[in-house]
């Protein structure tokens, strides 16, 4: 037609204009790629939040895939894509969005369904809630029994929960289906040698606890051949059952156990009396020397030892360095115990053996651990610690 | 026995159609007949009978299906019936439909005369081939036998035994064996199955069997399977190790609680110490079961065994445990070739083995019966 020829010159004439106008509107060279990144056909990546205002056509597009009148099950699929294409980006959580909103779309495709659940499963998992993957995963194969993916999953999850039997189960559920299938052999395997080795673990922690009680029991029943008193803590508080406190209130039950035959030690020094091999027993015991508000700890006392043999090693050589008189010399030390129920002293005869003085009837041993109290013969602190107080002296 | 027109009537009667008190007499003859040689000797040469015996088990009356069931497991226990059986009463694939279903009431009946019909060879492998025939699969009886409650009405433990039957054919070995499916995995746990020795039995007969294919060995002791526990722990006692012992051991032998039994049937104890001795013909055997220090499970059980055969079967495998190794050249000893002499000279030392054997039996009981002088020994009946 006419318009042929015409466009022709018009073309020529247009063509002409741009060698001497620029076109308006026209990109420059600063600002052509900010602008290209506008156009929704040549995005790099999608902004995250689409604001209508500064990009009405990719709002145009949303608003096209998402408040549709397709049937639900395009909506699905879509979104099941849309899923996808988010997972695939490592952004979970907008996929989880996403497959959710599929699901939701309740359409009446069971597969798409249990691809949307075992696709969400994968995207839990991934970001480590194992019992929603779990979840998910189960209700991918009550949809679909013989979706492989979703039984994988679902083994993988029992494995990261470390529920090994159930792992198996799921396992096998898989190998009914596809005998052949890799993984599910290898998690299978995986899952058997889990599992039997934390049987191991349970049986060798069962064995311990069996050991240290027998030990516990052999221990108690050796102090108590002795004729010595171990005193017994008080009760601790009941409080009352707030969920708060529950936890406390079942450490502190354990805690009263193990105080309760009184062996357990207060201090922080973790000795605890012992029977040795030839059935001797040795005790963790607390030197006090209240004249300078000091102590000594031996951890392992032989019952068999007298006081004279630690105190010579003790004091013999040199003299603690809080003894600022310089009197503290094994031949004047005297050593006492104390009953703090009645308010007696005691005093000790260094010569006898810790045994003989543990099974004095006025002695008993507190927190697992004996103490005594050491003193200066004569001294003025010795007259006035023990003023006031019942001593019954060695005859 | 019956006049041929006696058997005609008698044919008659066992008839679907026929009315229920008249079936049910013919069947209850039939199942007397079946409880001797003799009566199941006749039967062998009417095969009319047992091809009704087949059709009236699906008879809706149970107490027939009842006698015909019994009747039929008497039949499959006399190995001259077993031709009849399969060949003209088409026994099988009624058997196995019947298996597969998990309704079915009867199907441990099923089980065992399954596992009767494949105890020799011969019929074994009709049996193997009717379940190919069938497109069931060892597959499925594999999957049957470890869904605990397929079938609510059978425990369905004689297919324990059906399958050790069948592993005495290669074919159905290499189905156990098959390294690219879960087969013999899934049969492992079932040799501590406290609740049937019929099934513990079956399973340890069937890994026996498949141990002598030795190839096979580094693969069955290796992770993949893993078989050295299970075949342990029905051996091992609760008496302590020390710990290094223990820290030797397979994982699921160590730290054995106290209340932990043996193996309660001697037989099954037998088969688990051949199945172990199988395993050390070959070098890589003896050396996987030396590192994993079998020697003091086997030494705290042969302090506790009573029954001779076993303990001779124990010492035989101590000994490889603890022996040297052998020469060069003899080292897998299922193919060192021993010259006749040789093993003629084995063969009357395990005769005389035997008799030894034997001989303490004898004497034992003979001591007990000295002890109780009223009591009568008891005759077995076979």
């Amino acid at each position: 037609m006419a318009q042929a020829d015409d466009s022709d010159d018009g073309m020529d004439e247009f063509m002409e204009k741009f060698k001497t106008q620029k076109y308006k509107n026209a990109f420059t060279e600063s600002n052509w790629e900010e602008e290209f990144d506008k156009v929704p056909m040549f995005m790099k990546s999608a902004p995250e939040q689409i604001d209508p205002v500064k990009h009405p056509e990719l709002a145009c597009i949303q608003s096209i895939i998402h408040d549709d009148d397709r049937p639900p099950e395009e909506q699905a699929k879509s979104l099941k894509d849309e899923g996808n294409e988010y997972f695939k980006e490592k952004n979970y959580k907008k996929a989880i969005v996403a497959y959710t909103a599929g699901l939701k779309k309740n359409c009446s495709d069971s597969d798409l369904n249990a691809i949307l659940y075992t696709n969400r499963a994968a995207t839990h998992f991934h970001l480590g809630n194992m019992r929603s993957a779990l979840n998910d995963a189960t209700a991918a194969k009550k949809l679909k029994p013989d979706h492989i993916k979703a039984i994988i999953r679902g083994a993988q999850c029992c494995m990261e929960l470390r529920n090994y039997a159930v792992a198996l189960q799921w396992c096998d559920e898989g190998l009914r289906i596809l005998p052949t299938e890799k993984k599910l052999q290898e998690l299978r395997a995986t899952a058997d040698k889990q599992k039997r080795a934390a049987d191991r673990d349970a049986r060798k922690a069962k064995a311990k606890e069996k050991k240290e009680r027998n030990e516990r029991a052999v221990l108690l029943a050796a102090i108590k051949e002795r004729g010595i008193r171990l005193l017994k803590p008080e009760q601790p508080q009941r409080r009352g059952s707030d969920s708060e406190d529950d936890g406390a209130d079942v450490s502190a039950a354990a805690m009263a156990e193990l105080h309760l035959d009184g062996l357990s030690t207060q201090e922080a020094t973790g000795a605890q009396v012992y029977l040795d091999e030839q059935g001797v027993l040795h005790w963790p015991v607390l030197f006090l020397y209240p004249e300078y508000r000091q102590t000594d700890f031996i951890s392992a006392f032989c019952e068999n030892s007298s006081f004279i043999d630690h105190l010579v090693v003790m004091f013999g050589e040199e003299l603690p360095p809080w003894d600022t008189d310089r009197k503290y010399y094994p031949q004047n030390l005297q050593l006492f115990f104390e009953d703090h129920e009645k308010g007696h002293v005691y005093e000790v005869d260094l010569e006898k053996s810790l045994l003989s003085i543990l099974q004095h009837p006025g002695c008993s041993v507190k927190a697992g651990t004996p103490s005594f109290i050491v003193l200066v013969k004569e001294s003025p602190f010795c007259k006035q610690f023990l003023s006031g107080k019942k001593v019954q002296r060695l005859k | 026995m019956l006049s041929d027109s006696e058997a005609t009537e008698l044919l008659s009667f066992l008839r679907r159609d026929m009315r229920a008190d008249v079936k049910g007499q013919a069947t209850e003859y039939i199942l007397g007949l079946t409880g001797n040689r003799e009566g199941c000797r006749y039967l062998r040469t009417k095969p009319d009978f047992l091809k009704a015996l087949v059709t009236l088990t699906a008879d809706p009356s149970i107490a027939i299906v009842k006698d015909c069931y019994h009747a039929l497991v008497n039949l499959s226990a006399d190995e001259t019936l077993h031709k009849p059986l399969v060949k003209e009463a088409a026994i099988l694939p009624t058997m196995f439909h019947n298996l597969l279903d998990p309704e079915y009431m009867f199907a441990d009946r099923v089980s065992t005369i399954l596992t009767n019909l494949s105890r020799h060879e011969a019929t074994c492998r009709e049996v193997f081939q009717a379940l190919q025939e069938q497109e069931i699969s060892l597959a499925k009886i594999v999957e049957i036998f470890c869904t605990e409650g397929f079938n609510k009405k059978a425990s369905l433990h004689y297919l324990g035994p059906l399958l050790s039957n069948l592993t005495q054919l290669p074919e159905a070995r290499q189905f156990i064996l098959d390294k690219e499916r879960c087969v013999i995995q899934r049969l492992l746990p079932y040799t501590q199955y406290e609740a049937s020795v019929t099934r513990r039995g079956g399973v340890v007969g069937t890994l026996r069997n498949c141990c002598f294919d030795y190839a096979h060995h580094e693969w069955l002791l290796s992770d993949a399977v893993d078989i050295l526990p299970f075949l342990l722990l029905p051996l091992a006692g609760p008496e302590e190790l020390s710990e290094e012992e223990n820290e030797g051991l397979p994982v699921d032998l160590q730290y054995l609680p106290e209340d932990k039994t043996r193996e309660e049937d001697p037989d099954i104890r037998k088969m688990l110490i051949e199945t172990l001795l199988l395993l050390t013909a070959t070098k890589k055997g003896r050396q996987i079961m030396k590192e994993k220090n079998v020697y003091p499970i086997m030494r705290e059980f042969h302090k506790w065994e009573k029954d001779l055969q076993v303990i001779s079967a124990c010492e035989k495998l101590v000994q490889v445990l603890i022996g040297d190794e052998p020469e060069p050249g003899m080292e897998n000893l299922m193919e060192v070739n021993i010259p006749e002499g040789v093993e003629q000279k084995f063969k009357d030392l395990d005769a005389k083995e035997q008799e030894e054997i034997e001989k303490e039996k004898q004497e034992l009981l003979k001591e007990e019966a000295e002890k109780h002088p009223n009591t009568v020994p008891e005759v077995l009946e076979r």
